[in-house]
């Protein structure tokens, strides 16, 4: 069934009214431009009034009719107002994690982690979160289009199938140019066309990419792949430029990984040193982090490695020259060797030399078998630099007669996008499945717009031997067409994608199980769960063979190559030279996701900007150059210029400047546009892979300034105890205090059948901002745009709260999450004149939208600045024209939440939704309440179980364990306000061995 | 005379005050709101005279939020076993073959956007369904008959949590005792 409400009709006879609302609009043009929506003056104000009294006397007015449609013929499965939820695989990177889809009257409408899922968990990031919110993205293109021109299916195939026909007479290759592809039915497919199609190739091209650690190991070990790393076994971690807690590989699962060896009790606790120049969300929750320029980057795992030879009696290392101070080099050598077969070492640098340095270093170490997986690698990366550099190559001379490009944007984010724009001109059909006309879909003669993937069958294989299923959540918003059926079509088989799927797993997955003896059964089953496993045990090591005593790979001449690049690097050193490191930053990623504005308007969680990227310095480059926050500078590589503001960052490297990719995109739509600059450009292919980093930089200051769009303007706690540390051995030691009760002037409360509560383990959170996006889709939460964000009016009801503390060139980093914390004595309530802000038998501060008059003194009195004010109409005003003021973007609504209206207070409720929901099931089914029954969307989202929600008048519940936890405190105890949610303080680990 | 006309005037103004804040106080209210229908669909002679239940065609009260209004195949279940046609039984019977959605209907019992009641929490504790819709079964057009008040809605929320329905009474409690906790008159249990 679905509502819809008319508005005219009987309102018609509401003359009055309508006459007041003519006036309400004349008021609003008195107003100055650039005023907006009008806030009219008092005189207006009382002729209003008197109007309204008049208007009133008159007889009652008649609420809009409403109406309501059913559904032609029942379902089971689909009673209104009662969620589904189905099992599919994430495709909003390469990643393919498994995910729980919430599907409302026939609209997907919040994305989850599948918790049956062994290697990804519950759990999501932000990335997935937002994933929905593309689905409604207006802008997607509503059919095939031929030479930017809507066209039919039919005319399409027909003009592809001609091509490829003229391309088998010809002489012309045929190039499929794919994103890296997890699913095994696709590959079968591409499979088909190399079988079928003569001179067909399939190049991969992921635009960041693990390139040379899939050349190392094809080096090493005879296969190229990505090992599967476990971080949950190793005692000792540690990453050269690797963000593997952000957006790394496998950001989830690694979370994951890493958040049960932290959270591991005393000596267990493992040990993590991250070497990076920039500051990473993995650099911020290091124990140790070292800062090394990249240039310098391999150095250190060479000097690491020669350490660990000697300790192995492995001779013939060559030397380099320590990038960085010995004893460092010497204690984190010593820890390594120390934990043989529990330790890892991962890099995230794109050089083939550092990357069989590393794997040498495993590989010494034993950890192959162990910590580093080979024998079921992963297959979340698979691109090849350099046969994208050869195809670049071959387009310009004319070789390639057709290409086909799934789900890749090279004109964007290649580096010589314009040599590949041109290339595309000498190619006698290029067919993209994008969803838009991009940069690259300008270029091409023909767009096949694949379905989005909560719309689409398919299959994703993103560990070997791990496999995860795709089913539709919703029938296609538009006439698009999976790429699956189009590669099918166009080899002249008309199966659609779903029996193709469905075959395809008769023939060749439902052989490889034993459980099952029927299919039907099997195929039944695997879509219910999602998740296949194919290999035994997955998720552990597969037992390797007896690693052979010497690493695989010439990685001694990688050594030699390592201090030659060193020493030039040095040589070429010069005073006004800087180095650049290029990152994928949390929120954008690799930019194909930038016309999402939740993801756009999500700080990142070092830099907390939103709305566009930045150059980041070091404090003590700046006052050198005399630059600011703001100050917009000119980077110039060898490559090419940017232009960007300067982002102060503390514990930024003194020499190097970070820069986020996929910004500054052309072509995407209008939340994504021209915000930010692209630094893709400058990423070159050396030695075979691409270089996320370069040498040589020059930063000149324009003199310009801008302004930017910070959710967070403070850097440190400025003295108040907001994030509590503690030191693994304090914790051994000390006894808890005893706390001393705060004289009060409240009366006591009753209390309810249950207390709800919260207990936040900042030494789990590592600032992903998984919660913040899942609160965000959760509770309508509003997109308010760059301009609102610089004026402090974000609208997030969940924050990550970051602060710097100790020194500023490398400072400890705290990620902290704040939201409501529903004190018990609470500072809004006492200054509300309308009550429209209570607490509840159970505790909940609850806000009121319907009697909030909107004076704002709740949010004046709230100590923790939690509270969100609507100045504007956010869902109706044209100046925010996001997803909620466009028809088909609104289709993510939960309809379980209000969408508040200008001039109300709104935050963080709990999930009430999800509580009163809940508490329904009770009263429907007749099952008590069990503990961990009501998750609330921002722990539900967090892949390291940072977050926990619960009823406190259990004393056995999880959360009233870890609020009795001698780590527990309330934040700003000392202002009595009683908060229910507790945190958990930080826990340092400065290991004293680790000098 | 002079006197008097202040005197009569300020009456005046008294009594349009008090009349105009009274319909203020019924603004939006639809007690007695009794739409046509764009099918004359008879409770009367279904829940009347035929004695089907209420949660036949309306099953989504037991399990969900919303009560729902039935599919025109549900209709079908007994009219496809029935001799009497009739145009709009004809119709049904077309939107069923054709899926397609047949009737519009239109909304009587409407709440704000910023309430969320659920019809399965309250059937399920047994709340007989004409509490709140009035006596359907004698209904040939459905009428809304409660005014669909929050004062309304709390006035049984009240008696159910055993706490006085009567202004006076409950502030006077409040200077002896310490108010009762109830869930059901938290803000928060419907407003969110």
């Amino acid at each position: 069934m679905s509502e819809n409400r008319e508005h005219g009709g009987k309102a018609d006879s509401c003359k009055g009214a309508a006459a007041a609302g003519d006036r309400l609009v004349k008021i609003g043009r008195r107003e100055p431009a650039g005023a907006g929506e009008g806030d009219a003056t008092r005189r207006d104000f009382l002729s209003l009034l008197g109007f309204s009294v008049a208007a009133a006397s008159m007889p009652a007015c008649r609420a809009p009719e409403q109406r309501a449609i059913p559904l032609p013929v029942a379902s089971e499965d689909m009673v209104a107002g009662i969620a589904n939820y189905y099992a599919t695989t994430c495709g909003g990177c390469a990643s393919a994690c498994s995910l729980l889809v919430k599907q409302r009257d026939g609209r997907p409408i919040k994305i989850d982690g599948n918790a049956a899922s062994a290697l990804f968990g519950g759990a999501t990031c932000a990335t997935g979160q937002a994933a929905v919110l593309s689905l409604y993205d207006g802008e997607r293109l509503r059919g095939p289009a031929w030479q930017g021109k809507p066209t039919t299916w039919k005319e399409i195939d027909d003009r592809v199938q001609q091509a490829l026909t003229a391309a088998r007479a010809g002489t012309g290759a045929v190039v499929l140019l794919s994103s890296t592809i997890t699913s095994p039915s696709l590959r079968a497919v591409i499979d088909r066309w190399s079988q079928s199609v003569p001179r067909f190739r399939h190049v991969t091209y992921d635009p960041v990419s693990a390139s040379a650690l899939r050349a190392a190991t094809a080096q090493a070990s005879g296969r190229a792949a990505v090992p599967h790393y476990a971080f949950d076994r190793a005692r000792v971690i540690v990453g050269l430029e690797a963000d593997f807690l952000g957006t790394w590989l496998s950001p989830v699962e690694f979370a994951r990984q890493y958040a049960r060896g932290r959270t591991a009790a005393g000596a267990a606790r493992s040990l993590h040193v991250q070497f990076e120049a920039g500051v990473s969300v993995t650099g911020s929750n290091a124990d140790r982090r070292v800062l090394v320029p990249p240039s310098e980057l391999g150095a250190v795992a060479a000097a690491l490695l020669a350490r660990v030879a000697e300790q192995a009696h492995v001779a013939g290392v060559p030397r380099v020259a320590d990038p960085i101070d010995v004893d460092t080099l010497d204690d984190v050598a010593a820890q390594l060797w120390a934990h043989r077969g529990e330790s890892l070492v991962v890099s995230g640098h794109n050089d083939i030399a550092v990357q069989l340095a590393v794997h040498a270093l495993n590989h010494l170490l034993g950890n192959l078998g162990h910590t580093v997986d080979l024998a079921r690698p992963s297959l979340q990366r698979q691109g090849d630099d350099a046969a994208v550099a050869e195809l670049v190559d071959q387009m310009e001379r004319g070789e390639v007669h057709t290409l086909i490009l799934h789900g890749v944007n090279p004109v964007y984010d290649h580096a010589d996008g314009g040599a590949f724009a041109r290339g595309l001109k000498k190619v006698a059909l290029s067919v993209s499945t994008g969803d838009r006309i991009d940069e690259t879909g300008a270029a091409v003669n023909a767009i096949c717009p694949d379905h989005h993937f909560l719309e689409s069958w398919g299959d994703a294989e993103p560990v070997e031997g791990t496999l995860s299923l795709s089913q539709p959540t919703i029938a296609p918003l538009f006439e698009t067409r999976s790429a699956a059926e189009s590669l099918l079509r166009w080899l002249g088989d008309d199966t659609d994608h779903y029996a193709y799927l469905r075959s395809f797993w008769r023939e060749h997955m439902f052989p490889r199980q034993q459980a099952t003896l029927d299919f039907d059964t099997f195929w039944d089953k695997s879509l219910e769960q999602g998740i296949v496993e194919l290999g035994a045990g997955a998720g552990d090591p597969a037992p390797s063979p007896a690693p052979a005593p010497d690493p695989g790979g010439d990685w001694r001449a990688a050594i030699r190559q390592i201090g030659d690049q060193q020493r030039a690097a040095r040589a070429a050193r010069h005073p006004d030279r800087y180095e650049l490191a290029l990152f994928e930053s949390v929120a954008l990623r690799d930019g194909r996701h930038a016309n999402n504005p939740w993801l756009q308007e999500l700080p990142d969680p070092m830099t907390r900007i939103t709305w566009g990227n930045v150059a980041a310095i070091a404090p003590s480059l700046a006052d050198q150059l005399g630059v600011d926050t703001g100050d917009v500078v000119v980077i110039a590589s060898g490559a090419g210029r940017l232009q960007l503001p300067v982002f102060v960052q503390p514990g930024q490297q003194a020499r190097t400047i970070s820069v986020a990719l996929g910004h500054g995109r052309t072509r995407v739509g209008k939340a994504g546009d021209r915000v930010g600059a692209n630094a893709f450009p400058l990423a070159r292919l050396v030695r075979g892979a691409r270089s996320y980093s370069a040498a040589e930089v020059t930063m000149t200051a324009t003199g310009r300034h801008e302004k930017l769009a910070a959710s967070q303007s403070h850097l440190s706690m400025e003295g108040r105890e907001l994030v509590l540390e503690t030191t693994l051995a304090d914790l051994a030691r000390d006894e808890a205090e005893a706390r001393e009760p705060l004289p009060d002037l409240w009366t006591e409360r009753p209390q309810g059948a249950h207390s709800w509560g919260m207990a936040i383990d900042l030494d789990a959170c590592t600032g992903c901002s998984a919660c913040v996006i899942a609160c965000q889709a959760e509770n309508n939460v509003p997109v308010v745009g760059k301009d609102q964000v610089q004026r402090q009016r974000i609208m997030h009801w969940i924050r990550i709260d970051r602060y710097y503390g100790g020194p500023d060139d490398n400072p400890r980093s705290l990620h902290q999450p704040m939201m409501c914390q529903h004190c018990g004595h609470a500072p809004c309530e006492t200054v509300c004149p309308v009550l429209a802000t209570t607490t509840s038998s159970e505790g909940l501060n609850q806000q009121v939208y319907n009697r909030c008059i909107g004076t704002r003194y709740c949010a004046n009195n709230c100590p923790y600045k939690v509270r969100r004010f609507n100045w504007y109409n956010y869902t109706e005003n044209s100046k925010f024209d996001f997803n909620m003021t466009d028809p088909v973007g609104r289709m993510v609504l939960n309809p379980d939440v209000v969408v508040r209206s200008r001039g109300v207070m709104e935050k963080c409720s709990l999930c009430v939704q999800r509580i009163q929901n809940a508490k329904n099931d009770v009263v429907t089914t007749g099952k008590p309440l069990a503990d961990g029954a009501i998750v609330t969307a921002c722990q539900q989202a967090c892949p390291t179980q940072a977050i926990v929600f619960g009823d406190l008048a259990d004393p056995n519940s999880w959360v009233s364990q870890l609020q009795n936890d001698r780590r527990s405190y309330e934040l700003l105890g000392y202002l009595n306000t009683k908060p229910r949610t507790q945190y958990l303080a930080r826990v340092r680990n400065p290991n004293p061995e680790l000098g | 005379m002079r006197s008097s006309t202040i005197l009569l005037g300020f009456a005046v103004l008294t009594i349009g005050a008090s009349t105009a804040v009274s319909r203020i106080m019924h603004m939006g209210m639809q007690q007695g709101y009794s739409p046509a229908q764009p099918i004359a669909f008879s409770h009367e002679l279904h829940a009347g005279k035929n004695r089907i239940d209420c949660l036949y065609c309306h099953y989504g009260a037991r399990k969900s939020r919303h009560a729902g209004i039935p599919s025109s195949s549900i209709c079908m279940n007994c009219h496809s076993m029935l001799e009497k046609q009739t145009v709009a039984i004809e119709r049904f019977k077309e939107a069923v073959q054709l899926q397609r959605p047949l009737v519009s209907w239109v909304k009587v019992h409407n709440l704000p956007d910023f309430v969320y009641f659920n019809h399965s929490r309250h059937v399920m504790s047994g709340v007989a369904c004409q509490r709140c819709h009035g006596r359907v079964e004698e209904m040939e057009q459905i009428e809304q008959v409660m005014p669909l008040t929050m004062g309304w809605c709390l006035e049984c929320h009240r008696e159910h949590a055993g706490v006085p329905t009567s202004g006076l009474e409950r502030a006077a409690k409040r200077f002896t005792s310490v108010p009762v906790p109830a869930s059901g008159l938290d803000c928060a249990s419907c407003h969110y």
